[in-house]
């Protein structure tokens, strides 16, 4: 489990996270929402260790992060850190050669199942496909958490839904997912909690099933009782 | 298998609705292997942990089976398909009536419209 509590962080005088505090389970899909600028991004950035923050603290399976937790957690960024000039071949052997969790057969899989060529070069691709090739690079290392930033912004449908796809399948088998998005309606029925933010803050932590179950609303009412007050 | 979830209705919920009605009406099959969960999920869309949930549930009122690690099943108990079918009907029925009732038609009415459509729909 990761357990974000009570976290804080200013950029310069501004308070960008204002006491943050949840949970993401393994074997679950957490969902953080929020309009830009409610920090999701800078949530994933302190949970991969990737910036200080002034008070709270982060636990993953119950211990404080440190310097292996990026052995157990993976960050699969908003856009490809990849060279433009490399193919897709080349990316995967940068990954086989710097991570030791890289898992070759889940990459061979994922190429598959996304119907992506090693020969391709990156700057050749779509967008959609580029996505794709992102959330590969990610998804195919044995790490027990994934974070992802955006994983469904500025794409076609169609790639929106294989990426849904990827979700229910093995791929993903029963790791915990943190996953940001500003866009509920691919993912509704994908996720098992959402966590809602604005401004720094959580303002509502929910299981998607639970709150049909017990109030009869979907995701997008508690979103608007929550964001219309 | 193909199924158009709301979005108010918990989702678990949802798919054991849609193999009762795959069962009342003959689809699925006594004895008829279904899918693991986790291939439910990708077909369906959902949540692997919904599947399971969903799946779950109809272990425990019966309405599939599983021996030991072989895929489970649709039950070959009547008497559950029955209960099934009767239930499905029932809520049916109890629609129709909840939303004809309000606007008072004579029941005689109500019955020879239904004998009218039911064979229409038949024909057609």
């Amino acid at each position: 489990m990761i357990e974000v509590k009570d976290l804080a962080k200013n950029f310069g005088r501004k308070k960008v996270l204002k006491g943050i505090s949840f949970t993401a389970e393994k074997g679950e899909i957490t969902c953080l929402m929020g309009i830009n600028g409610a920090g999701k991004t800078t949530i994933m950035n302190a949970i991969m260790n990737l910036t200080s923050f002034k008070s709270g603290e982060i636990l993953i399976d119950g211990e404080k992060l440190n310097k292996h937790s990026y052995e157990k957690i993976t960050f699969i960024p908003d856009a490809i850190t990849m060279l433009p000039q490399m193919t897709i071949g080349e990316a995967l052997q940068f990954m086989k050669d710097f991570y030791t969790s890289w898992n070759e057969i889940r990459a061979k899989e994922l190429l598959e199942f996304f119907r992506l060529k090693e020969n391709e070069k990156i700057s050749s691709l779509s967008k959609g496909n580029t996505a794709k090739v992102n959330l590969l690079l990610g998804l195919a290392l044995d790490v027990d958490y994934l974070l992802m930033d955006e994983p469904f912004s500025g794409i076609d449908i169609f790639s929106r839904e294989q990426i849904a796809n990827v979700f229910t399948s093995h791929l993903v088998e029963d790791r915990g997912v943190i996953i940001t998005t500003h866009e509920i309606n691919d993912i509704e029925h994908l996720i098992d909690k959402a966590v809602l933010l604005d401004d720094g803050m959580v303002l509502r932590e929910f299981s998607t099933e639970e709150v049909r179950e017990n109030e009869g609303k979907s995701v997008v009412d508690v979103m608007r009782e929550v964001y219309q007050r | 298998m193909k199924v158009t979830f709301n979005k108010r209705d918990p989702v678990y919920v949802q798919v054991v609705r849609h193999f009762k009605e795959q069962i009342a009406t003959g689809h699925f099959e006594p004895g008829q292997e279904i899918p693991s969960r986790r291939e439910l999920a990708t077909q369906l869309k959902i949540n692997p942990n919904t599947a399971q949930r969903a799946y779950k549930e109809m272990e425990e009122a019966g309405l599939i089976y599983t021996e030991g690690n072989s895929p489970s099943k649709i039950t070959k108990n009547e008497k559950v398909i029955d209960n099934v079918r009767e239930e499905l009907i029932l809520e049916a029925v109890n629609n129709f009536v909840s939303a004809i009732r309000p606007i008072h038609v004579p029941i005689d009415e109500v019955v020879g419209l239904i004998k009218e459509k039911y064979h229409d729909d038949e024909e057609g």
